[in-house]
């Protein structure tokens, strides 16, 4: 399959599962992380949930490396300005001019970056072990708009063709010597040029594709019939159900004190 | 003879405006929460509920505005999306790769609601957003929400004619970029902890360093970028919609019905010739 | 409607001008075609093929803005008072750039097969059914689990035309199908039109390559000026002495037994060869008038 998402083709158990419990699975894991005040929650949850998940998946590689490029640097960021410059810091580890290491602003750097690292790598799993047209048919199975499938699944497919396009495009400029390096201004000309054609080719072409989609009987009928069809067992809708109410109940024990 | 606009019927008209006019409602809470309840509880250390409420708050909003206005939509504009999103993405990445130092993700987000109005503009917002996470990384997930308002206002912007002239769409976008940095400022504070990137990481550090709160330093970071962005992508997408010949741009029906792009006087064909006896 | 004599497809003094056009790009066209015929229709680019093809399809006015007039109807009915998804079900239309016929919406040649059937709530046992056949007819098996949009262009116009011919439509639209086909590829697309056509589905095609519509098609029009200014036979058509004017082009063998003439090679009294049987013949008068 030619797209350009993250997803990595592989045979394992979380390859099989229905996309939509994975998705489940995945939002009651954010809901719980954002819920509880305490970074060693969601790094728990990344240590014995997603990370052996990733392995599972047989992702494990990819992840570390997306990690590497995707969220390291933010982390590090994360940690020099709220390590430094928190606004609220009042126990002074040590000082350089207007930085000040304190003990608040690292804590609050680790809530942060706990949450996001489980945020990010959470998604990265779910995105590199589901096939994104699988991902379409089961959604739209459990009720989600065939407008919005079609909409997702068009746009990943002509990202490929796009890109092809833009590159020739830009080739095209630099042969006639226009400028891709210099200033900020002089860069920006040369995206100009870029865009009308493709902006052009997406009105004039608008008429056709959308009689090509009325040709199809695409949304004739409110209920189509899927000539895939995802397997959805009983004990994964189960398990939804028991993943998103724990969730939810989480949610309700923060804000009513129990956990604190 | 006659002149024919298709019009669908739709089952569901009522409970999709429901869906938006309850979007709407939960992105403007979620904001006012943030800002005027945060700040006494984030002084007492910590960061409370507040990151929920952004990334769940913000994520209902845009998905109860993108599916009730998604179900507006005719198949023709629908089908100009994907090419939007595309477009997108597409310049989003060659600036980057290029160097600039704005952002330029959102030319086809602003295309699509100057030619199809409001709510088309906040499906392309929204899903490009999706598209993102799916593709590049799931970072850009929780700013849905912005996209979601950038696609709304440039909607309305058309149809409040400022797209006759092509020396108010940069006002037009230099509004949006504002509202834009308002909104996006809590996800980058509470969720991002200011940390979205180094450029702006190193913005929002300075802004602490002179006392300002989290919140408000990721909104004074957002100030310097979003507008400037913003006016630059209208502006971009004016010139581009204004170099096309109108009869491109007329076949829009909102753009007829709203006159986007000015008074048009309409041209009537001349009589055919007779036909051969 | 249960008259069988009455016209498949019958246009009666339609005309139609698109939104802020000067002109008028179809003017008070009639044309009639049968049931279970196969008609090419040839024209100068800019003579308003595309447009006719959608105003047979309901297209146009029930899709496009713009002034409409006089009365189109496909099997009795006229598909301007129905709605979008009806004049779909009755008209199968294929559109001229695979590109955007593809629809985007699946991932697979076979689901973008399917698609359609899908849209029409077709049973899952029947699609696969009805898939399997089309994709053998045309030769798209080893493409079935493949990206729509990672096919060259011959076999995105294949896919795209195997998508509309899966939904069985009565009548079969289809704008310039062979352009970016190889001549297997031609030929595959037009013995399925005809194998259609024999089990009755009416079929229009609009075509440049005259050739091939001499070949294959039961009839011939000729849009010039928003009108169709002959329609008949095949060979009476391409035989019109007014072809060039209309800026249509002749058969090969046409040019080549006109340039023979020029140098005597053929009797000017002769009529113009017009497909390979006839420039057989031609030649085989000659030999018969040499000996």
């Amino acid at each position: 399959m030619t797209t350009t998402t993250l997803y990595l083709e592989r045979t394992s158990a979380l390859h099989r599962l229905n996309p939509v419990t994975k998705l489940v699975a995945l939002l009651s894991i954010i809901l719980a992380v954002f819920a509880v005040p305490h970074w060693w929650i969601p790094i728990g949850i990344v240590v014995v949930v997603i990370v052996p998940a990733a392995v599972l998946g047989r992702v494990g590689g990819r992840l570390l490396r997306l990690f590497l490029i995707l969220l390291l640097p933010l982390l590090v960021v994360l940690f020099i300005i709220q390590g430094l410059f928190y606004p609220d810091g009042s126990t002074v580890l040590w000082e350089w001019g207007l930085a000040q290491l304190t003990t608040e602003g690292l804590l609050f750097a680790l809530t942060i970056g706990s949450r996001l690292t489980a945020l990010v790598l959470g998604s990265l799993v779910f995105v590199l072990t589901t096939d994104p047209a699988r991902l379409m048919s089961a959604l739209t199975q459990v009720g989600m708009s065939p407008k919005i499938a079609y909409v997702i699944s068009a746009s990943l497919q002509i990202i490929p063709a796009f890109q092809a396009r833009a590159q020739s495009i830009l080739l095209a400029q630099q042969a006639r010597g226009l400028a891709i390096v210099g200033s900020p201004l002089k860069r920006a000309r040369a995206l100009l040029p870029l865009l009308g054609p493709l902006i052009l080719g997406m009105i004039t072409d608008v008429d056709e594709r959308s009689t090509a989609m009325e040709a199809r009987a695409f949304g004739a009928t409110p209920k189509p019939t899927s000539l895939i069809v995802v397997p959805d067992p009983l004990g994964e809708r189960i398990a939804r159900w028991v993943l998103f109410l724990s969730a939810i109940a989480v949610v309700v024990l923060v804000v009513v004190g129990v956990i604190a | 003879m006659s002149s024919t606009t298709p019009a669908a019927v739709d089952p569901n008209r009522t409970r999709n405006r429901i869906f938006v006019a309850l979007g709407a409602a939960v992105i403007v809470a979620t904001y006012l929460y943030l800002i005027l309840a945060q700040p006494t509880e984030l002084a007492e250390g910590g960061l409370g509920t507040s990151a929920l409420i952004a990334l769940a708050g913000y994520l209902i909003g845009a998905a109860l505005i993108a599916v009730g206005a998604i179900h507006r939509l005719p198949t023709a504009t629908l089908s100009l999306i994907p090419i939007a999103i595309v477009i997108n993405i597409a310049v989003g990445q060659l600036a980057a790769t290029l160097g600039l130092p704005v952002y330029l993700d959102s030319i086809g987000t602003v295309l699509v609601g100057v030619l199809a109005g409001p709510a088309a503009g906040a499906v392309t917002g929204a899903l490009t957003n999706v598209i993102w996470g799916l593709t590049i990384g799931p970072i850009a997930l929780p700013f849905a929400v912005t996209a979601v308002v950038i696609g709304v206002l440039a909607g309305y912007a058309a149809r409040l004619g400022m797209f006759r002239r092509f020396y108010l769409a940069p006002v037009a976008g230099f509004v949006t970029g504002i509202v834009a940095a308002l909104v996006s400022a809590p996800i980058a504070a509470f969720i991002f902890g200011g940390a979205t990137s180094g450029g702006t990481g190193a913005l929002v550090a300075a802004f602490q360093a002179f006392g300002n709160s989290l919140l408000a330093s990721t909104t004074l970071q957002g100030l310097l970028s979003d507008p400037l962005d913003k006016t630059i992508t209208f502006t971009v997408v004016v010139l581009i919609l204004f170099a096309l010949p109108g009869r491109l741009r007329s076949r829009f029906p909102f753009v007829r019905q709203y006159n986007v792009f000015g008074k048009v006087t309409p041209v009537a064909p001349a009589e055919p010739a007779a036909p051969k006896a | 409607m249960t008259d069988p004599s009455a016209p498949m497809i019958e246009l009666e003094g339609v005309g139609f001008a698109y939104e802020d056009a000067e002109r008028f790009t179809l003017a008070n066209l009639d044309l009639r075609i049968d049931a279970g015929t196969v008609t090419g229709i040839v024209g100068a680019s800019g003579a308003g093929k595309t447009t006719l093809a959608k105003t047979i399809a309901g297209f146009i006015p029930l899709n496009e803005g713009g002034t409409y007039r006089g009365t189109a109807r496909v099997a009795g009915r006229v598909l301007a008072e129905g709605t979008l998804s009806e004049a779909a079900a009755a008209v199968g239309l294929v559109t001229q750039n695979p590109f955007n016929q593809i629809s985007g919406a699946r991932f697979t040649v076979r689901e973008e097969l399917a698609f359609g059937l899908e849209n029409r709530s077709v049973p899952r046992d029947e699609m696969e059914r009805r898939v399997a056949e089309v994709a053998a007819r045309l030769r798209l098996e080893p493409l079935l689990d493949r990206s729509p949009y990672a096919l060259s262009g011959g076999q995105m116009q294949l896919v795209a035309i195997a998508s509309m011919v899966v939904m069985a439509p009565p009548v079969l639209v289809m704008d310039e199908p062979t352009s970016q086909l190889d001549p297997a590829g031609t030929r595959l697309v037009y013995d399925v039109l005809s194998t259609l056509s024999d089990g009755g589905t009416t079929v229009v095609i609009i075509e440049h390559k005259t050739e091939l519509l001499h070949e294959h098609c039961d009839s011939i029009a000729v849009l010039a000026g928003g009108l169709i200014v002959q329609h008949g036979a095949p060979g009476a058509v391409l035989a019109d002495d007014r072809l060039t004017t209309w800026g249509v082009g002749e058969t090969r063998v046409t040019t080549a037994a006109r340039l023979a003439r020029e140098r005597g090679l053929l009797p000017v009294e002769r009529a113009l060869p017009i497909g390979v049987d006839d420039a057989v013949d031609a030649f085989s008068a000659l030999k018969g008038a040499a000996s």
